[in-house]
């Protein structure tokens, strides 16, 4: 009887831990799939792999794979908006509002890559060699994220004589409480600082290959060219755009059709790499204005239209159709099935040193003959000679007129026009906007995810309206 | 420590399936059935007469007794029965005892790992019987629940063949997560889950379409913690509990039911034909301050447009045709009792190319190994084709209500399709889409008794799923130019659902006065789904399924190419549970119970991976007392109460920890390496503390009975998933917000009449009505945090879950016509702002409920039933742009829409009509000209179903094989009495997740109307 009992307990104990044992796996068992951080960064192979996640992130569709542009053509004066409804309709009409879609998601997407960039940088003690790399693109990619949203949801630098106009939640580690907005001047500061830190550790060439498909010093140089042109500080944009011109790691692309190519494009200084089966970036740029399928919302006003087309000889006027659409002045520039995505490219840096080197010409007259070989490069190459180019003896105030014309040329659909219209607005208090609105008028701006002043009733939302 | 000593407990009663059986000397067994419908009957009392030697009956009715030598006579006894003897040696009997009062109290009622006497019940527990279920037409069974049960809110799916309805029991709690009650099926929680294909298609996959309504025996739906507490962290939105049908005692006897009939829309929304669309378009156009002629989509002329009249709803809607049959049998002896069925159904819809099919079979069977050990296998087998048509947004009779225009022709002079603008009727014979899903459930279940009153039972069960969703669009769909590049895909999901459950079952009396009955158990499930990762989709002159081959060589294609494997996880979740429950009842009129359960899921998070869910319940049979013995007129008083802990684990699983996840690309030739979101180590269940207290009634002879019920439940612990600052860029995470609260409290009543109560004439009436008060009491977010999907509810701090927050709109200035709005402060403005949005209306109704009247005259039946809703707001979220039809939106302009304004002094419901929304000063676009002017009561009376039977009496039969037959005619929404103006009052459009299930139904967006069906029924029996 007692052999009975011991055997009944001895029983009882090792169902007892068979199962407990087979109950806590039970309920502890992993979602597949997911891992943790401690599991995905363990090594810095891990992190160079989050780090290349992150470039795919920053040719989001959402993003710079095409909303980013397209907002910004939205509120510029380029554009026909008849066709425009609900979203699109009200940035078009700026008149955006706290709802919507389009405008969230751009907002989302930009901070998502802000986000994982301080990921890395809370996780840089797996870095080894490569910790210039991977800590310097994730400084840029902070700093360019922060750079593109508070030009499009804060008023411009130069708005104020101090500029504390509210700008945007600076986002500086990877807590998700809300943060208040910084005002323009604090943000401006921040964008400075990781572009310099990422331009003083970065590598001087791309992590393989020839093409600069990975952040390296020259687009943080770039960007901060474009950063100081922002803020019309043309010394250091000047400086900034002459070290990366000066590199001569980039040549101007002899056809202007190839800087949204597959691989043929030698001016791109950061290139988001098309890989026809797995990645395919800027499918938002070419779904909104691609026009050899169906007609596309986003097409050209008359004016615009001939103002783009008007000058003889000017090759990049295959970027223009009024007859593949019927009644429609449509654009050819994205008609193509897949392209790489430059980010910032030659061009953009020449036209820069060109209005920039115009003018400080006052102060340093060296910096106007810069300019003016800088703004003929790209006439030459737009006009198939040198039929258009400015004289070497043409003054400060010609080549600024010539570069801003040639830069809403050479720069249509990439989201450019809208930031000239504030930065010359800024500069001189001239509106250049074909729509006739002031340059600093709310409705110019976008509005604030909603979402902020739900999670925070303090959260100052923009004023909205008064532009037309 | 505690859960140790929790497993000894639970485990020691296994252990003794392992020990020999105790000797029982001089016993004597047997069975007490119901004399009214043969049902076994639980909770006799057995009592060898003239001592204290007595026993209970099993929930099979079943009874042992040990006997003294001189045991004569055995007393069985039960509340409501009248007392019956028998012979003490008359051993194996079936005993038949007789009612002695006339109401159903005596009924048994399924409750959660066991049965009860309806009388002893102590928790909220409605049972409806399976032939209220399966006689009438519904797409999906849970849909005949409607105006059935008090507090139980069914609004029931669109049009659309198989669509799930949204069920509510006693309001809703929750905001991110589910608002569903868990759905039980012969004790094993099954899958449910509408959103395991999202929204695909503008519709919800609803799992409970393809279970066989023809096997159901009842339905017990469960409201309180009395009730529910035994399903711990699952229980706080209710649940349904499904009972499959039996072998019944008696040779084998069959049943063929087969309903025949036809389907149509209840109601429908009126357009303008072609000429008025163009000539409201003009109106638009010059009231925007234009000249000439107005602007037409697309480019298409006026020579165009007035050539076609294209009537869509009419092009895209048929009478559909209903087609059920089912044939079962039913047997039972001693050892071995068998139900089978099979089942064959084909319900088309109105909606042209669109029908839902039901292939189901069941076996049963209960099988008496000994006197002590009995096995069980409860098994069926579902499987429900559903030949999908887009709607809504995503096209079909969407298209019909939106943006396919009268001036659009269906083709072109050349006879191709127009493709110029929305043509549904290319998208409806161009696509083809069907969606099979495939459900097993298979138990095996062993009771055994080692020793008296002591009862083991293991139960395994398991649920196989497989789903495939075909889709094919034709190359006039793809536009491409070979028949046979069309293009085919399929989307497949596959996986499993066990349970297995252990329960030890004791009964102790103690005297005659105390009874005690133990429970304790321990289950565990474990789900998983997977699917593939990439599409299995080609170019192809036909759908998948007319050429399998292909589709399974694509799959070897792909998994060649993918050496990683092509297969994933769907979902998958576990979950481990201990319960255990004591129900005591003194002098059989004093119950008191107590549940606990401890639940551990795989979903929780690693700092809760446990929790504890206590509950009790009371019953007072105030009747039975001495003192209410003189009042004549009350048959039967119970006062019950109950108070518990229950928890909502219904939310997707996996949200707990960081998901990191390697690419499935390369980026540059490099791996990549990704976050999708954040978890949240601290994610539990919402927590549920449940109030319930009620009187049960029967009076004046039992003929008047029902019963009045108060709840309170406050839900803490809330889920939700949005309202983080976007600027923090880590997206959604799932998290129990601190400082939330949401309340539901409410009142039901429910009566029963007999009016005549004769052998050849009945008369009955009955109805209920519930009043559910739903309201955000905590909650620190701002008001627009939280949206149902894309529409404009919202959750705001003091209000109901789902509140419109909306523009007020006053009305029309007569002189220019434009619309006059409120601002926050009640001020007259006629300029719109968001900023002047308020509470305007809720989409939770004040009252529901349902009455019903039956009358059987000989062998003649007629019933009806009314489901209503009272109060609560319909928002057309759909209905802002059909107004706007005629400005640059281009939709369809509603006929209800014309009362507007085109001259000075004209007095008008609406404003005038303009080219653009935003010439309505202030409105940004259309999408934001959310306003008051859209908000609907929500107000209506349903005839529900309306039946007419006719049984041939059992003389004319004769001494033929025919048992029994039943003829009648059933129609459902049959008629439909509402202010709302566009279209189907009841409203469950497709929702984007839980969230937006719980905040938007009674938004409007294109909803197909519910059906109207009418149908022939016949029932045989031999």
């Amino acid at each position: 009887m007692k052999q009975n009992k011991n055997k009944i307990i001895v029983i009882v104990m090792m169902a007892l831990l068979v199962g407990l044992v087979g109950c806590s796996k039970f309920l502890e068992r992993k979602p597949e799939g997911q891992l943790t951080k401690e599991e995905a960064l363990k090594t810095e192979a891990d992190l160079l792999a989050f780090v290349n996640g992150t470039t795919t992130l920053v040719g989001n569709d959402d993003y710079m794979g095409g909303r980013l542009q397209a907002a910004s053509e939205l509120l510029a004066d380029e554009l026909k908006g008849d066709k425009f409804t609900g979203d699109e309709a009200e940035i078009f009409g700026r008149r955006n509002s706290i709802f919507g879609d389009f405008r969230n998601n751009l907002y989302i997407k930009a901070y998502t890559v802000i986000n994982r960039a301080n990921v890395i940088l809370e996780t840089l003690d797996l870095a080894g060699t490569n910790k210039g790399y991977i800590e310097g693109s994730s400084r840029f990619f902070r700093g360019m994220g922060h750079f593109e949203m508070v030009r499009l949801f804060a008023h411009p630098f130069g708005y104020n004589t101090d500029n504390s106009q509210p700008g945007i939640a600076l986002r500086l580690s990877t807590g998700n409480g809300s943060i208040p907005r910084s005002t323009v001047k604090e943000v401006y500061n921040q964008i400075i600082v990781d572009l310099k830190y990422a331009d003083s550790i970065l590598p001087v060439t791309p992590q393989s290959g020839t093409k600069y498909y990975t952040v390296t010093k020259w687009v943080a140089e770039a960007y901060l060219a474009k950063v100081y042109f922002q803020m019309n500080d043309f010394a250091n944009a000047y400086l900034y755009a002459g070290k990366v011109i000066a590199s001569g790691k980039f040549m101007l692309d002899n056809n202007y059709n190839n800087r949204y190519s597959t691989g043929l494009s030698t001016e791109g200084i950061f290139i988001l790499a098309n890989n026809t089966t797995v990645y395919n970036p800027g499918s938002e740029l070419r779904g909104k204005y691609r026009s050899d399928r169906n007609a596309p919302n986003y097409n050209y006003t008359d004016i615009f239209y001939n103002f783009a087309t008007s000058k003889p000889g000017d090759v990049r006027k295959a970027w223009y159709s009024k007859t593949l659409v019927v009644d429609l002045n449509v654009s050819t520039k994205f008609n193509k099935d897949f392209f790489d995505l430059p980010i910032v490219h030659l061009t953009e840096m020449k036209l820069i040193r060109a209005e920039a080197g115009a003018e400080i010409a006052a102060s340093n007259p060296a910096a106007l003959a810069v300019a003016i070989t800088d703004i003929n490069d790209i006439l030459t190459r737009a006009y198939g000679g040198t039929s258009q180019n400015l004289a070497t003896t043409a003054t400060a105030a010609a080549v600024i007129v010539t570069t801003r014309s040639e830069r809403e040329l050479e720069m249509v659909n990439e989201g450019n026009r809208l930031q000239e219209i504030k930065r010359i607005g800024a500069r001189n208090g001239s509106n250049i906007d074909r729509r006739g609105s002031p340059w600093n008028c709310n409705g110019l701006l976008l509005q604030f995810p909603k979402a902020e002043q739900d999670a925070n009733a303090s959260f100052q939302l923009n004023v909205e309206g008064g532009c037309f | 420590m505690k859960l140790t000593r929790l497993l000894l407990l639970l485990l020691l009663p296994l252990l003794l399936f392992c020990m020999p059986a105790l000797a029982q000397d001089q016993t004597v067994t047997g069975k007490v059935t119901d004399a009214k419908d043969g049902s076994p009957m639980a909770n006799v009392t057995v009592q060898v007469k003239g001592t204290k030697t007595a026993t209970q009956t099993n929930a099979d009715g079943t009874f042992k007794i040990k006997l003294p030598t001189d045991a004569k006579i055995l007393v069985l006894s039960s509340v409501g029965y009248a007392n019956k003897e028998i012979s003490a040696t008359n051993g194996d009997a079936i005993v038949s005892l007789t009612q002695t009062t006339n109401n159903d109290l005596n009924e048994v009622v399924v409750i959660g790992y066991g049965v009860q006497r309806k009388r002893d019940v102590t928790g909220a527990i409605v049972k409806i019987s399976g032939d209220k279920i399966s006689n009438i037409p519904v797409p999906s069974f849970e849909a005949a629940l409607q105006g059935k049960a008090p507090g139980v809110q069914i609004i029931q799916g669109n049009g659309l063949a198989g669509s799930g309805s949204v069920v509510r029991i006693r309001g809703v709690g929750s905001i991110s997560a589910s608002g569903d009650p868990l759905y039980v099926i012969d004790g094993v929680p099954v899958i449910s889950d509408p959103f395991l294909r999202g929204n695909s298609g503008a519709m919800n996959q609803n799992p409970l379409a393809s279970i066989n309504p023809n096997d159901i025996e009842s339905i017990e739906v469960l409201k309180d913690a009395g009730a529910t507490g035994i399903y711990g962290s699952r229980g706080a939105n209710g649940v349904i509990l499904v009972t499959t049908k039996r072998g019944k005692s008696g040779k084998p006897s069959f049943t063929y039911a087969a309903k025949l009939g036809i389907a149509t829309y209840a109601n429908k929304p009126n357009f303008v034909n072609g000429t008025e669309w163009l000539q409201l378009r003009q109106e638009a156009w010059v009231n925007s301050g234009k000249t000439g002629l107005a602007s037409l989509p697309n480019g298409i002329t006026y020579a165009q447009a007035t050539q076609n009249n294209t009537d869509w709803w009419d092009l895209l809607t048929q009478t559909g045709f209903i087609n059920d049959h089912s044939l079962s049998m039913s047997q039972g002896n001693k050892k071995l009792k068998t139900f089978a069925n099979i089942t064959f159904s084909d319900d088309a819809g109105y909606l042209k190319n669109n029908a839902y099919q039901r292939i189901a079979a069941r076996l049963n069977v209960d099988y008496a190994v000994t006197d002590k050990l009995k096995v069980a296998l409860t098994s069926g087998y579902n499987r429900g084709t559903n030949r999908r048509v887009n709607s809504s947004y995503a096209g079909g009779i969407g298209d019909a209500m939106s943006s396919a225009l009268p001036i659009f022709p269906v083709y072109n002079a050349n006879g191709t399709y127009f493709t110029n603008g929305a043509n549904p009727v290319r998208n409806i014979n161009e696509t083809k889409r069907r969606e099979i899903n495939n459900r097993g459930l298979v138990g095996l279940s062993f009771e055994y008794q080692p020793i008296k009153n002591l009862f083991l039972k293991a139960n395994g069960s398991v649920e196989l799923i497989s789903s495939s969703d075909d889709q094919f669009e034709t190359n006039l769909s793809t536009q491409r130019s070979t028949a046979d590049s069309g293009y085919a895909k399929r989307y497949p999901y596959w996986g499993y659902n066990w349970t297995t459950t252990y329960t030890a079952n004791y009964l102790l009396n103690i005297g005659t006065n105390h009874k005690f009955n133990f429970l304790a158990g321990t289950e565990a499930q474990e789900f998983s789904l997977k699917e593939y990762k990439v599409e299995i989709g080609q170019f192809a002159g036909s759908p998948y399924y007319q050429h399998i081959q292909d589709y399974y060589n694509r799959i070897d294609t792909l998994k060649k190419n993918n050496p990683t494997g092509i297969e994933q996880s769907k979902d998958k979740y576990t979950f481990n549970s201990f319960f255990g429950r004591v129900n005591y009842t003194y002098k059989g009129r004093y119950s008191l119970q107590a549940v606990v359960r401890l639940d551990g899921s795989s979903k929780f998070g690693t700092n809760y991976k446990n929790g504890f869910f206590p509950s009790v319940s009371a019953a007072w049979t105030i009747s039975d007392e001495s003192f209410m013995k003189t009042i004549k007129q009350i048959n039967f008083l119970k006062f019950r109460a109950s108070y518990g802990i229950v928890g909502n684990a219904n939310f997707p699983n996996g949200k707990y920890q960081d998901n990191y996840r390697t690419g499935g690309i390369t980026y540059n030739g490099n791996t990549t390496l990704y976050l999708d979101a954040l978890g949240n180590p601290n994610l539990k269940w919402e927590t549920l503390r449940n109030t319930d207290i009620a009187l049960e009634f029967a009076l004046f002879g039992n003929r008047l009975t029902g019963e009045i019920a108060y709840y309170h439940k406050a839900t803490t612990d809330i889920l939700l998933e949005p309202g983080l600052s976007p600027s923090g860029g880590t997206g959604k995470v799932f998290r129990n917000l601190i400082n939330s609260k949401i309340i539901n409290q409410g009142l039901e009543f429910s009566a029963n009449l007999k009016i005549i109560d004769k052998k050849d004439f009945k008369w009955t009436i009955g109805g209920n009505i519930s009043r559910n008060e739903n309201k955000v009491v905590e909650y620190e977010l701002g008001p627009d945090a939280v949206g149902g999907g894309t529409n404009d509810t919202r959750i705001i701090k003091g209000l109901p879950v789902g509140v419109n927050f909306l523009v007020r709109f006053k009305g029309v200035d007569t002189n220019d016509g434009l619309p006059i709005w409120l601002d926050k402060n009640g001020k007259q403005t006629k300029t719109f702002s968001l900023d002047h949005r308020v509470y305007a209306g809720s989409v939770v109704p004040d009252f529901i409920g349902g009455f019903n009247t039956a009358i059987n005259y000989k062998n003649f039946e007629f019933s009806t039933l009314f489901s209503y809703v009272i109060g609560g707001s319909i928002y057309e979220n759909s209905g802002k742009y059909q107004f706007l039809g005629t400005s640059s939106k281009f939709w369809n302009f509603r006929k209800d829409f014309l009362d507007r304004w085109t001259k000075p002094s004209d007095i008008s419901q609406y404003p005038k009509l303009v080219a653009s929304a935003t010439d309505y000063p202030g409105v940004s676009s259309e999408d934001q000209f959310n306003s008051t002017m859209f908000l609907r009561d929500a107000s209506y009376l349903r005839l529900r179903e309306l039946t007419i039977g006719y049984r041939i009496p059992k003389t004319a039969l004769g001494k033929s094989f025919i048992k029994d037959v039943r003829m009648f005619l059933t129609a459902t929404n049959l008629l439909t009495f509402s202010k709302y103006p566009g279209g189907d009052p009841e409203i469950t459009r497709d929702f984007e997740n839980a969230q937006d299930r719980n905040l938007s139904p009674n938004i409007t967006y294109l909803t197909a109307p519910s059906q109207k069906t009418v149908i022939f029924g016949l029932n045989v029996n031999f």
